[in-house]
């Protein structure tokens, strides 16, 4: 270990090199501002890149080819049982994220972005201090933004030096195929882990608090994805509290309380996807006077301004929904802002999308949330079981939801279940945004036969222009 | 233990209908008591409705426009700061920050936002915090009609979009150019063009320290005749041209005209005789039966007589057309006018019944007066006025004669007209009244 010290000026400074601090680094670039991008890890592209969004989408294709392969099995294509070669499948994983990660510091270095490796903590409201491998690097800053991210959230009792217990982290690894799996946590990621483990042949259980998996999105959207997985899953637990988790030799013993869990089980292992936590609290924030709450969140204006003027903060760091593309949008906000630019964060919603098989997404109002704001909106929701497409795929359980506002006809929210419903739900989102009312969905030609004609056909049940399916007039 | 509370309008007074003009809370809204939840207006005033207990607000009950009176449910709140827990799936009362995960939605897109903390750096650094949670949600319906390059076009020139009420795109969709419209009007007349047109507005007097007074709200009709008037008063150079007509022999056919007449048959009045003398000089004179063309290059000759009849009503006043006014005998306007003044007085008359006039009457004949200056209904080009017809002492060059003379008011906008023309026209109005067998010719 060296004792290297150094000092750098720049005009401003990134602190985390995920999607938000790579997006805002560049931009800044782009926009004539010196750079320096502090990243704490060797690579760039922080959770989503390396332990997040896309290492999981490629287990999850995997996953997606296992269950085709098998389920067409009664549609005359029969294969022989797959053999799985988890170190091939780890080094596909691995190469598709050192291409992403190649691509990065490709554009770091095309961009003449200053990028330093270490632990970056803030000394003053002008100062960084990095700790890196090579020793410390003093960063002398105008500006700055933090994108300091998140991590999962622990749960304190919980045997977390046992590898038999993981996070999202641990999991995405693939270090092995345990027998019996306990999800803990049926939101998003518990459910898309639990969609690769069980491909990959784990026998699975879901545990959630809640009276629903993915809480927070409409249960009508939940309902296909909950029967699929309900007859594929050993079980799923609802309205259910782990109260502890004992490392045995045998396993991990869970005890429940809940209305159907049993009393305890032993699990091969068991994964933790209970939520994230910002990572406010390690940056040393109060040197620089920057305000942090009790959770570690940054309160920030529309244009991602901390309390500090000159200093910005974005991401998973500002605040829920923790989403790369919301972090993304928020990083080039801040980069502008700084650079000087009337920019500020005014979408109009945040899509969210759950990539389970089959998938759910949705965005804008959700119906719950409109009845609980007493709005008055008018719903329609397209059985995908009228849809050609989605029948000659072999699925039929998927359903597209439309909301919109009754006096003005301009659509409020949309969610989707079904495959693909993470990309069909950006046409959802491009309409809200331009302010489309059913008529401006229904009357823009859809290709047949495709899964994105649904989102029309759900526009036509509001205006009443439906004819693929019948709807009795009242 | 949570309970529910109620909140209610108190006893305002006795006042049994009050309007709601704000609402300023929302489910999920943490309130503390005595903060204002909604604003209501009386005819008197408008006051804060504060809350008589804090806590969660679970139900809005009002909306913005209802009327309320004492005992009225305003809104339920969760009496008990916990509140409704976060949607968390965490398994354990852990730490309830909000779940969210990696890269992927979050469950809770409803999470409270997290509180600003204390002061840390200086208080004037500080601006609103919205956490962009909070801007995520809700109030979609109410956002101005914008695609967000319009919106970003709008926030780069520091335009409120909520100040430009319809946009001239396909369904009131804000465009560029309406955000490029409303600055060069803001720029050209120095104020919001939402608010007067450049001119300097009459300061606001609190009237009530001079003793009592009343607000009356204007009726629709009120309103919108004020506007278009204000309109007209700000864009037209108009002249007023006034003159004596003498009516006796007419007033004398009239009358007699009216004796033979049968019970229940319509009766002629004065102003039959006028709409046709009217219609003869229009004829005679076609730059008065026109518009100028927007762009002020051109006049847009009308082929067609229709004459606006200005009636007052007990809802304001109001124009009907007499279409085709100079096909129609005066025994036939005499039915028109009296099937229309009959609608108007009683608020039915369709909105084609008051379009398409080329040059209105507004007669003040009932009430006397010697002359006024009435306002022309752009974009017609003129307007008659008439007030009530008076026995004078008229000078024949031996004698002074008693004959009844007509007063007649003609204003015109002096950039389609020019003094002469108008001297001219009402000459002709003049000489044929004066003599009506004129209009056989």
């Amino acid at each position: 270990m060296t004792t290297n010290t150094s000092n750098l000026d720049t005009e401003i400074v990134v602190l985390g090199g995920g999607p938000g601090g790579y997006t805002a680094a560049f931009r800044a670039a782009d926009l004539g501002k010196k750079v320096v991008l502090v990243e704490r890890y060797p690579v760039i592209g922080g959770v989503c890149l390396n332990v997040g969004c896309i290492p999981s989408k490629a287990l999850l294709h995997i996953a997606q080819v296992l269950h085709e392969t098998e389920e067409f099995e009664q549609y005359g294509i029969t294969f022989n049982k797959p053999k799985i070669d988890l170190d091939k499948v780890r080094a596909w994983k691995a190469s598709v994220t050192k291409t992403l990660n190649d691509g990065l510091a490709g554009l770091v270095k095309q961009r003449k972005i200053t990028l330093v490796h270490g632990v970056g903590k803030f000394t003053s409201a002008n100062t960084l201090s990095v700790e890196g491998d090579s020793g410390t690097t003093t960063v002398n800053f105008q500006q700055a933004i933090i994108a300091a991210g998140s991590h999962p959230t622990k749960i304190p009792a919980f045997p977390y030096d046992d590898p038999r217990l993981m996070d999202s982290t641990d999991a995405l690894e693939l270090k092995s195929i345990p027998k019996k799996l306990l999800i803990v946590g049926g939101g998003i990621i518990g459910l898309e882990m639990a969609t690769v483990y069980h491909a990959l042949g784990s026998e699975i259980s879901v545990v959630e608090l809640m009276d629903q998996i993915i809480p927070g999105c409409d249960k009508d959207l939940i309902r296909p994805l909950h029967n699929r997985i309900k007859k594929q899953y050993k079980n799923i637990w609802l309205e259910t509290k782990v109260s502890s988790i004992a490392a045995e030799k045998k396993g991990l013993t869970v005890t429940f309380e809940g209305k159907d869990a049993p009393i305890s089980e032993t699990f091969d292992a068991v994964l933790v996807a209970v939520g994230r936590q910002p990572n406010g609290k390690s940056i040393d924030a109060g040197k620089a006077g920057i305000n942090v709450d009790e959770h570690g969140f940054i309160p920030v204006d529309k244009q991602q301004r901390t309390n500090i003027a000159h200093i910005f903060a974005i991401g998973d760091v500002v605040g829920n929904p923790m989403l790369a593309h919301k972090a993304v949008h928020e990083g080039k906000v801040a980069a502008e802002v700084a650079a000087g630019h009337k920019a500020a964060f005014d979408a109009l919603t945040i899509p969210s999308v759950a990539y389970t098989d089959p998938e759910v997404a949705w965005m804008g109002l959700t119906e719950n949330q409109a009845k609980q704001q007493g709005i008055d909106y008018d719903k329609a929701a397209f059985p995908w079981a009228a849809s050609g497409r989605s029948l000659s795929i072999g699925r039929k359980e998927g359903m597209t939801k439309i909301i919109t506002d009754k006096a003005t006809g301009r659509i409020l929210g949309a969610g989707m279940v079904g495959t693909n419903a993470g990309e069909l739900i950006a046409e959802a989102v491009l309409a809200l945004e331009m302010g489309a009312d059913a008529d401006d969905i229904g009357l823009t030609i859809h290709p047949h036969p495709t899964l994105s004609e649904t989102f029309a056909f759900a526009a036509e049940m509001i205006t009443g222009t439906i004819t693929d399916i019948y709807v009795k007039k009242n | 233990m949570a309970d529910v509370i109620e909140l209610k309008v108190p006893d305002v007074g006795g006042v049994a209908s009050i309007d709601v003009v704000e609402v300023l809370i929302k489910p999920g809204d943490i309130i503390s008591v005595e903060q204002p939840i909604a604003t209501l207006e009386t005819d008197k005033a408008s006051m804060e409705l504060p809350a008589s207990a804090g806590g969660t607000i679970q139900q809005v009950l009002i909306k913005p426009g209802d009327k309320v009176g004492e005992g009225t449910l305003v809104a339920t709140v969760l009496v008990n700061g916990a509140a409704s827990p976060p949607v968390v799936s965490a398994p354990q009362p852990e730490p309830a920050v909000p779940a969210a995960n990696e890269t992927k939605p979050v469950t809770a897109p409803e999470a409270p936002a997290p509180a600003p903390a204390p002061n840390v750096g200086k208080p004037a650094d500080r601006t609103i915090l919205a956490t962009p949670a909070a801007i995520n949600d809700t109030g979609l319906s109410v956002k101005a009609h914008a695609s967000p390059s319009v919106r970003l076009f709008a926030r780069e020139l520091g335009v409120d979009l909520a100040k430009i009420a319809q946009g001239q795109g396909r369904k009131g969709r804000i465009l560029k150019d309406d955000v490029k419209n409303y600055v060069k009007q803001a720029m050209s007349t120095g104020v919001s063009p939402s608010g007067s047109v450049g001119i300097p507005i009459i300061p606001a007097v609190d009237f009530s320290q001079f003793g009592e007074t009343e607000i009356q709200k204007l009726n629709k009709i009120k309103k919108l005749t004020g506007q278009n008037l204000s309109r007209v008063w700000l864009n037209l150079p108009m002249v007023t041209y006034h003159e004596e007509v003498d009516i006796t022999e007419m007033e004398a056919f009239r009358v007699a005209s009216n004796a033979e007449k049968g019970k229940g048959e319509v009766k002629l009045t004065g102003l039959l005789f006028i709409i046709k003398a009217l219609v003869a000089a229009l004829k005679q004179f076609p730059s008065f039966n026109a518009s100028l063309s927007p762009d002020g290059e051109s006049l847009i000759l009308k082929k067609y007589y229709n004459i606006g009849i200005a009636v007052d009503t007990p809802n304001g006043l109001v124009v009907p057309v007499l279409k085709n006014a100079d096909s129609k005998s005066i025994n036939e306007l005499a039915l028109d006018l009296a099937e229309k003044s009959e609608k108007a007085r009683q608020g039915k008359l369709m909105p084609g019944e008051m379009q398409g006039g080329c040059m209105s009457i507004s007669s003040l004949g009932g009430f006397g007066g010697t002359a006024f200056t009435p306002i022309v209904n752009a974009p017609e080009v003129a307007i008659l006025g008439v007030t009530r017809a008076k026995m004078q002492p008229v000078w024949n060059g031996k004698e002074f004669v008693p004959r009844l003379m007509l007063p007649l008011d003609i204003t015109y906008d002096h950039r389609v007209i020019d003094g002469a023309e108008g001297a001219r026209f009402m000459a002709h109005i003049k000489q044929n009244l004066s003599d009506i067998r004129r209009l056989l010719l």
